[in-house]
């Protein structure tokens, strides 16, 4: 059902080099924040940071059943999830920062969920089934994360002092990476061709633009500038995430039979 | 009496002392379409949207709810005054324990022509379990313990 046997080999590398890059973008940002558990500003605020992260993880944990599908080469969602050593995963350079403090994770948040939401809008009408379904389960739970994120980006932003200027801190050191979420993958024209997906990786980045710009410009925002070197958007992973790669594969190592 | 209507900073929800003044909100929830709402518990939130937002994740993050609504509690009007709740001179006469009502509603059924609505299962047949269903774990609306239907009571 699944399988692309049907696809074209390069059709099928492109298709599978796409859903990595998702589902490590879920995954690590989904880890990523899930930091925040027991410490977060509130109890309410905790739970729901929370329960954000481990949508989340279950959706990366979804884009890795269907990659596992796709290239069917014997290794499970958890495989490819744990397995891999800090330098082969494919997550946008944005989630290579740590989570910082809330202005951080709340900044980070808005400009992903507004990227991704944009890139999620040009696969739902893919033509794989299959990535279609999945695309239109997710949009669904990620428009409740886009509202938590802008309901707390209209809150730092529209409190003077501390919280504004955390804020203004953490979109000055994420804003040049902002962009890596929608960077053009190098295998996007087999994609465009079999019409998997409908923009362009420029197409979608100015799009995206576009989207955040009437909320940047109310809340006297600073619009993220153009991406730093687009070339290595997906490579070249920071300390920081190696560190929480070694966090998050720990339990991995110790009992690889480990189930949930 | 309901609890404090708000948190001042310093107290236990704002360790930080941030100055964030935060303030309960009720939170009633229906578990299906045509249930009743039932109230769920309380989140803490500084405003309305966020109470919101908290509302969702903590009564309905796990598909247990289709519906939540949210009321901040300083807006819930209260009435908790003993000598109109708990009158202490004899009430009995205002229980509908004195009255059958069974077979004058059976009469008044026959003569419109309509039949006693069925329980739609056996287990809700039982004399202890007049109730609609659905309701199953409502606690009766009167603490009257007379098996007198519902829906016979003055």
């Amino acid at each position: 059902m699944t399988s692309g046997s049907h696809l074209l080999p390069a059709t099928r590398n492109a298709l599978a080099l796409q859903l990595l890059a998702i589902a490590d973008d879920e995954f690590v940002i989904g880890s990523s924040d899930s930091e925040w558990t027991g410490i977060a500003p509130i109890l309410e605020e905790d739970v729901a940071m929370s329960s954000i992260s481990q949508d989340e993880i279950g959706h990366a944990r979804a884009f890795y059943e269907l990659l596992a599908e796709l290239v069917a080469d014997g290794r499970d969602a958890d495989a490819i999830a744990y397995d891999r050593p800090a330098t082969g995963y494919y997550h946008a350079r944005l989630l290579d920062h740590p989570r910082g403090d809330w202005a951080q994770t709340i900044a980070r948040r808005y400009l992903y969920d507004t990227a991704d939401a944009i890139r999620l809008e040009a696969l739902a009408g893919s033509s794989w089934a299959p990535l279609a379904a999945l695309v239109g389960k997710v949009r669904r739970e990620e428009r409740y994360h886009l509202m938590h994120a802008t309901t707390w980006l209209e809150r730092l932003a529209g409190a003077d002092g501390e919280p504004r200027q955390r804020l203004l801190d953490a979109l000055e050191r994420l804003g040049p990476d902002a962009g890596t979420v929608l960077t053009p993958l190098p295998s996007e024209t087999a994609l465009l061709m079999a019409d998997i997906t409908s923009g362009s990786g420029a197409e979608l980045e100015s799009r995206w633009r576009a989207a955040i710009a009437p909320t940047f410009e109310r809340l006297s925002l600073p619009l993220p500038p153009p991406t730093r070197s687009p070339e290595s958007a997906r490579s070249e992973h920071s300390t920081a995430f190696r560190e929480l790669h070694e966090a998050f594969t720990s339990v991995r190592l110790i009992d690889p039979e480990a189930v949930w | 009496m309901l609890p404090p209507s708000t948190v001042e900073p310093g107290d236990a929800a704002d360790p930080e002392g941030g100055g964030v003044r935060l303030e309960p909100y009720e939170v009633f929830r229906q578990e299906k379409e045509g249930d009743p709402m039932r109230h769920g518990g309380s989140v803490l939130a500084p405003d309305a949207t966020l109470a919101v937002h908290y509302a969702r994740e903590l009564y309905g993050r796990r598909q247990e709810s289709v519906r939540l609504w949210v009321v901040r509690r300083a807006d819930i009007v209260e009435l908790d005054d003993p000598d109109l709740l708990q009158p202490p001179l004899d009430r009995s006469f205002k229980k509908p324990g004195g009255y059958v009502m069974r077979d004058k509603l059976e009469a008044a059924r026959d003569q419109a022509g309509t039949s006693k609505p069925r329980p739609t299962s056996t287990t809700n047949a039982a004399p202890s379990a007049k109730r609609q269903p659905g309701a199953k774990t409502q606690p009766r609306s009167t603490p009257d313990p007379d098996p007198t239907p519902e829906d016979g009571s003055p």
